[in-house]
């Protein structure tokens, strides 16, 4: 049996010693990196209303080629807080003719999230950050916007405006909801 | 034992350096030197580093009373800035202390640029530098947020949305960034611990590791010097340099600490509202990129936000191995002082141009005037304490009035058609409009109609002109003040040849079928009509409403008063 010289003997336990070492770090450290990632496996992360229509205007308040600007309040969850009335965001109605039909546009800007003005001198919507603007329709008519405005279900019931709110992943030319 | 013996505190002294080891570094303090002498141009580093520690020992103070959630976040800070002592002051240095540091750096940074300092072999410290000013501005991201107010949650949010649009791992680092799929308490909470435990740990270290290759290689003499000269020129660093340090820290602390004074503090705007339209901008530093983002739409505007500064920060970080003058004159290294020189002035000029852009604009400073006042409201309804809920806006006695209303009045009152049908609708009650749509159709379906009474008021009939003058009459009696007075006397004159003295007495005392016309719509008769509508004074016992004066107290019944005549214009 060869005999070891105590150098060599030495590499080993150096080897050993950041071995074990590796062993301890590892132990806080994949668990703790587990959990700050918990928000990209979490599916939606309970956020935002509970998908319920919730009621927003009259029937009647909503003027033809007059854009009103109403609030999403509603029961939200987030985290650890249940809450029961929250301002979730709000929503441009909008109808083009005398009681003809009434459109919800979301009035978060699918540009970087910004919100979204009515200006009544061209009768077109402005983002106030990056200048998108949209028209009636919700059509991008110009500015870095990827997408038009994103469209909200909606409908009236004995003459309220209910509107279903959402939120949709900004910055994509696609629509696509979140939370 | 100590007769003839050294004094005691020497001996203390003594006992201490012997197991600390205090000589060993009193003499390594003592050995440092300053080649070319002490000057103001070396203070920057050890400035910065102060008002690093401003920061941390505010921090600490400020987390006391903090609290990091979507709810209670806001409600806290307002707390710190309008109640605790010397609060605003607190956060006030904290807050402006941060721009100081970053001003700081930025002036360190280029001091030791045009000094050549981050030439061989100081390349590594350079690079560690320009990582903790990353570290700063990570700090101060982290920072604005913190408040939760509508200032610090839009910049976030568009600096979240910026993260989201990075190739393949934008989204999620998004997700990390905010901690869900949207905001909430979770990006709070992470954003706190970021910039309350680990960048202050990150920093400090980086901090000791930057101070000791500091030590290791020295300062960098002014380069009209040669070695020769510097080294004879050369001062103790203690206490030549430490002096100079000693005044411009102060000088720096002081400035920041006359700014708060003068500004009483730093900006608090209202709570975050995700459904407001706020005008988003970055703190003052960020400008130049906001601005850059203007030149790019669409799939460029990655170019703006990733690729730019992607390709300054990899210059910077370079800049040690592209530098290759001859010495660190600046006649030696023209191009990079030319390319820096550049940089600068396209930096200073988005950063300009966005201001004046601003500055320009009236819809810039309407949204900002609003906000002013929006956040001076929630500030002093958050004196009365903020509901769990965090909505300041609760102690509102017109939110107090409005659950009042839905719990109670809409059952049979319309808003705008909106609620219950058993009342007249009060919408713009007391206006022009409401008065004349009234008198043209007592029963009609905003008004009288859905309550269903008897023998109620017959139509009004009178010329149009007769009309108006009567709805100027009651419109006069609401205590309007832009009433027309001759106008509605000659519509005081018609209420007889109209018959309607047949049920409305106007003095005030006559208790009639209709209610007495006296002050019809002041605040005094509507306070009356809430608190028992059934008075023989008004609509007697034809009435259906509810009595209210046994259900609310004198005060509610005030607020609802107020918050019905608010109706109007609405």
């Amino acid at each position: 049996m060869a005999v070891e010289s105590p150098d060599e003997r030495r590499g080993f336990l150096k080897l050993m010693t950041a071995g074990l070492g590796a062993i301890t770090a590892a132990l806080a450290v994949v668990p703790g990196l587990g959990f700050l990632a918990g928000p990209l496996t979490r599916p939606g992360g309970r956020s935002s209303g509970s998908g319920n229509p919730l009621r927003v205007a009259a029937e009647r308040d909503v003027k033809p080629n007059r854009p009103l600007r109403v609030t999403a309040v509603g029961p939200h969850e987030d985290a650890w807080l249940r809450l029961d009335r929250v301002t979730l965001g709000s929503a441009w109605l909008v109808r083009t003719t005398e009681d003809g039909p009434i459109r919800a546009f979301s009035t978060v800007c699918p540009h970087l999230g910004c919100v979204v003005d009515f200006e009544e001198s061209t009768g077109k919507f402005n983002c106030p950050c990056h200048t998108s603007a949209f028209d009636l329709d919700g059509r991008c008519l110009s500015g870095p916007s990827p997408r038009g405005l994103d469209e909200l279900e909606t409908h009236v019931e004995s003459r309220e405006v209910l509107v279903r709110y959402q939120r949709f992943r900004v910055g994509a030319s696609k629509r696509e909801p979140i939370g | 034992m100590s007769a003839g013996g050294t004094p005691k505190k020497s001996r203390l002294r003594e006992w201490l350096a012997d197991r600390i080891g205090l000589e060993a570094l009193g003499e390594t303090i003592r050995a440092g030197q300053v080649p070319g002498g002490a000057s103001l141009w070396h203070t920057l580093g050890s400035v910065a580093a102060g008002l690093f520690v401003l920061e941390a020992v505010t921090g600490v103070f400020l987390a006391t009373a903090y609290t990091p959630s979507a709810t209670g976040a806001w409600a806290s800070v307002a707390f710190i800035q309008d109640q605790l002592t010397l609060g605003w002051f607190v956060r006030g240095l904290h807050s402006f202390g941060s721009s100081a540091l970053i001003v700081v750096a930025g002036l360190h940074l280029l001091q030791v640029f045009l000094f050549g300092a981050y030439r061989r072999p100081r390349e590594l410290n350079w690079m560690v530098g320009l990582v903790m000013f990353g570290v700063v501005a990570v700090f101060a991201l982290s920072g604005y947020l913190l408040p939760w107010d509508q200032k610090g949650y839009w910049a976030k949010v568009v600096e979240a949305t910026i993260t989201g649009s990075a190739p393949v791992v934008g989204p999620s680092a998004q997700r990390m960034i905010q901690g869900g799929a949207t905001f909430g308490t979770l990006t709070l909470t992470r954003a706190y611990a970021l910039h309350a435990m680990a960048l202050p740990a990150v920093l400090t270290g980086l901090l000791a590791f930057h101070i000791y290759l500091f030590r290791r290689h020295g300062y960098t003499p002014k380069w009209s010097l040669s070695t020769e000269e510097a080294a004879a020129r050369a001062v103790p660093t203690w206490p030549d340099q430490a002096f100079r340090n000693a005044v411009v820290g102060l000088l720096a602390w002081g400035v920041v600490a006359v700014a708060v004074i003068a500004r009483h503090g730093a900006p608090l705007e209202s709570p975050a509202d995700p459904a407001s339209s706020y005008l988003a901008r970055p703190e003052w530093y960020a400008l130049p990129l906001f601005q850059l983002r203007m030149f790019f739409e669409g799939p460029l505007e990655i170019v703006a936000t990733m690729v730019i500064p992607g390709i300054v920060t990899a210059l910077a970080f370079a800049l040690p191995f592209l530098d290759r003058g001859a010495s660190n004159r600046p006649g030696d290294r023209r191009r990079v002082l030319a390319a820096a020189t550049l940089g600068l002035a396209a930096v200073t000029a988005l950063g300009v141009t966005a201001l004046a852009k601003d500055a320009r604009d009236p819809a810039y400073a309407k949204a900002r005037a609003d906000e002013k006042l929006r956040g001076e409201v929630a500030r002093q309804l958050a004196l009365k304490g903020v509901h769990p809920d965090g909505n300041v806006f609760r102690n509102d006695p017109m939110f107090h009035a409005r659950e009042i209303w839905d719990e109670r009045c809409a059952g049979c009152h319309g808003l705008a058609g909106m609620g219950g049908e058993k009342g007249p609708d009060l919408k713009d009650y007391n206006s022009r409009a409401w008065i004349r749509g009234f008198l043209a159709n007592p029963d009609g379906p905003l008004y009288m109609g859905p309550a269903k009474i008897e023998k109620g008021m017959r139509a009004v009939d009178a010329t149009a002109e007769e009309q108006e003058a009567l709805v100027e009459f009651l419109y006069a009696e609401t205590g309007a003040a832009d009433a027309d007075t001759a106008k509605a006397a000659r519509g005081k004159d018609l209420l007889s040849p109209k018959d309607c003295d047949t049920c409305h007495d106007i003095d005030g005392e006559g208790e009639n079928d209709g209610p007495n016309l006296k002050g019809r719509g002041t605040a005094k008769w509507v306070a009356a009509v809430i608190a028992d509508a059934g008075h023989p004074l008004l609509f007697t016992d034809r009435n259906k409403m509810p009595k209210f004066s046994n259900k609310l107290t004198p005060a509610e019944i005030e607020d609802m008063t107020k918050f019905v005549l608010g109706l109007k214009g609405r």
